[in-house]
């Protein structure tokens, strides 16, 4: 063996030492868990006698149409929540990087302000905005736009309404990092050659800003998937969704089992969602040839 | 093909003159080029003429079409940027087809103009490759292409050449030369490069760091001819002695240095007996000597204060008697010159009254 390629075997081992400990990190909180609940959704009892104890029956009681449903309405929610958070964030972000030259830094930590609140508290929170005696009420009542208080908790409304503040953050930062980086003189060129601004934004700024969209469309879907503290709090529990089905077979009927079973069905749903939606968003963002 | 004119152009910023009483025309199919110093305003009048900005006072014609107003993308003009602004995402095709596409115009049509304008920059080799694959003399030539694919009446150049080594930029030089001479576009090339400027241009205008426009007018006559000082010293070097007409306006008093022989051109009216004036003398029309030479109108003696040599020629600063330096050139002509300069050495140095400038300032 020469010095060259032991220097190289070294150098790689090297690289995987470095990188161990995330890999660990990975490996016991992130792999073993999902074979854990994988194993655990195909066992007929909790006791890890294998062989004559695997069945597919909690898959198979599974098939009900109702889960599919569940399951549908959470795309839905998590698909539309990342929709209405890109038509609100870019044009925040984009007002970011272009045009706020001396505030930015302070309209930035504005920006991350709601996450010095845990969670649940902003949820809370919007107890207080959206009840019938609350904030948002009492504000319309008093300019007149309204006669009778609005009826918006536990509304799908309140839901999305809530879901969109939430995770509005997530979505506005990684487009702004991905529109500061566009060289400026970009956007003349595209005029200088008889682009129009509408033409210049969908050419030009999109596609160079394509790998943040991308980023907080799944930074946003994800969780959104998931997500079953906002329906369960401000959509008062009565429609279903995908985490809090899993909450209610774990914590309320104690069907580990079952809501493994289901978790793995989720997780197969949202897997192929995410796939579908990159390639619906490589389509109209990604590197658009005019 | 049309001519451009600037009115009047006024630009403010931040309540800073940039632009003052600019009036130019610059004929159409003429390479044109704007030089002066950095805070000129030159790149601010050419994003003037493309749109980018607009005008606080003044108007420009394009042809007979006033398009002060026109917005960036109805202009026929098209500019090459000085950082190139290519669009990352897009390969050289693609970059050079955005103002066809844009025009939709048929697939067919773009890709044959594409690749002839391509084959024009010597890029066909290149036609699919990534921006970033290229070195920074082939984004040069996309963005040329980029720009006059689009046939523009007009091809706005901001200082294109900057970003390129010494070599590379003369090679481009000459190709800008003979692309123009094809294309027989506008051209109108803005730089703070002097030999840049000298080597492309039919004609350029100098601009001065107050936004004014000194002189318009070809190469030879700018250098030849400076219409003041600020030119004279900005294009080219020069020595600029000032002093006092007399005898009948056939000779100049420069203090201690004494009366040096003028010829006085009969458009200068201002250089009348009594009147003080400036005298410019390119280096290389003085001639320097050890030894006394006959045939000369006007003589200086000094020491030789510092030797510069650059190659092709030796730069000599000479100490005059009244404590000012004079800058000569000599061309080196001879593998061993017949008489060597050296430093400290008492030097004659001799001119003729017709390769000097007269200014008024």
């Amino acid at each position: 063996m020469n010095m060259k390629s032991l220097r190289s075997i070294i150098n790689s081992e090297k690289r995987f030492f470095l990188a161990s400990p995330a890999l660990l990190w990975q490996v016991l909180f992130f792999y073993v868990p999902i074979v854990f609940i994988v194993v655990v959704s195909i066992l007929k009892r909790l006791d890890f006698s294998f062989l004559n104890n695997i069945t597919l029956a909690h898959y198979s009681s599974l098939l009900n149409p109702m889960y599919y449903k569940i399951l549908f309405r959470s795309v839905r929610l998590a698909f539309f929540n990342s929709l209405f958070c890109f038509f609100i964030a870019y044009p925040v972000a984009y007002f970011l990087a272009f045009r706020v030259r001396h505030l930015r830094s302070l309209l930035l930590f504005l920006l991350t302000l709601p996450f010095w609140a845990n969670f649940l508290v902003q949820v809370y929170a919007w107890f207080a905005v959206l009840e019938r005696g609350g904030f948002l009420n009492t504000v319309l009542l008093r300019i007149g736009i309204i006669s009778e208080p609005l009826h918006i908790l536990n509304t799908p409304f309140a839901i999305y309404l809530v879901m969109l503040f939430c995770y509005l953050p997530f979505m506005i930062m990684p487009i702004y990092s991905s529109l500061e980086k566009i060289d400026k003189d970009v956007f003349e060129a595209s005029f200088d050659l008889g682009a129009t601004t509408w033409q210049t934004l969908r050419k030009v700024i999109m596609p160079l800003s394509s790998s943040g969209i991308r980023t907080g469309f799944f930074l946003v879907f994800i969780p959104s998937f998931g997500e079953f503290v906002v329906p369960a709090l401000l959509g008062g529990g009565k429609q279903m969704y995908f985490g809090s089905l899993i909450s209610y077979f774990f914590l309320e009927t104690r069907n580990v089992s079952l809501g493994a079973a289901f978790t793995c069905l989720g997780g197969s749903v949202l897997i192929v969602s995410v796939i579908l939606l990159y390639f619906v968003l490589k389509k109209v963002f990604g590197p658009d040839r005019v | 093909m049309r001519e451009i004119r600037l009115q009047n152009i006024r630009k403010v910023f931040e309540n800073e003159i940039v632009l003052e009483g600019i009036n130019l025309t610059i004929p159409s199919g003429e390479f044109f080029a704007l030089l002066g110093p950095s805070g000129s305003g030159k790149t601010t009048l050419l994003r003037l003429i493309a749109g980018f900005e607009q005008a606080d006072g003044g108007a420009i014609f394009l042809g007979n079409k006033n398009i002060t107003h026109v917005p960036i993308n109805e202009r026929r003009v098209n500019t090459v940027f000085q950082n190139y602004a290519l669009f990352p995402h897009l390969n050289v095709f693609d970059n050079v087809a955005y103002s066809l596409k844009l025009k939709k115009l048929k697939s067919d049509v773009i890709e044959q103009r594409v690749i002839k304008i391509l084959k024009t920059v010597h890029l066909e080799k290149h036609i699919y490759k990534s921006i970033s694959q290229l070195s920074g003399g082939q984004q040069q030539r996309v963005a040329l292409a980029r720009a006059i694919v689009n046939e523009p009446d007009v091809l706005l150049l901001d200082e294109p050449l900057a970003a390129l080594d010494m070599a590379l930029r003369e090679k481009m030089l000459v190709e800008l030369i003979e692309l123009q001479d094809q294309l027989k576009t506008t051209f109108v090339y803005v730089t703070h490069d002097q030999f840049e400027a000298l080597t492309v241009a039919d004609r350029m205008a100098i601009m001065n760091s107050d936004g004014e426009i000194e002189q318009v007018g070809t190469p030879k006559e700018i250098y030849e001819f400076p219409a003041s000082s600020f030119v004279a010293t900005f294009v080219g070097s020069t020595n600029i002695l000032k002093g006092t007409v007399c005898e009948n306006r056939k000779q100049i008093e420069v203090g201690e240095l004494g009366r040096f022989d003028i010829s006085v051109p009969s458009d200068k009216v201002w250089a009348i007996d009594g009147a003080q004036i400036l005298m410019s003398i390119r280096p290389e029309k003085i001639e320097i000597s050890k030894t006394e030479l006959a045939g000369f109108a006007n003589h200086l003696t000094g020491t030789v204060d510092s030797i510069v040599y650059h190659g092709r020629s030796t730069q000599y600063l000479v100490l005059l008697g009244d404590g000012t330096i004079l800058h000569v050139f000599e061309q080196n002509e001879e593998h061993f010159p017949h008489e060597e300069i050296d430093y400290d050495d008492k030097v004659h140095m001799y001119w003729q009254k017709e390769n000097v400038v007269l200014l008024e300032k």
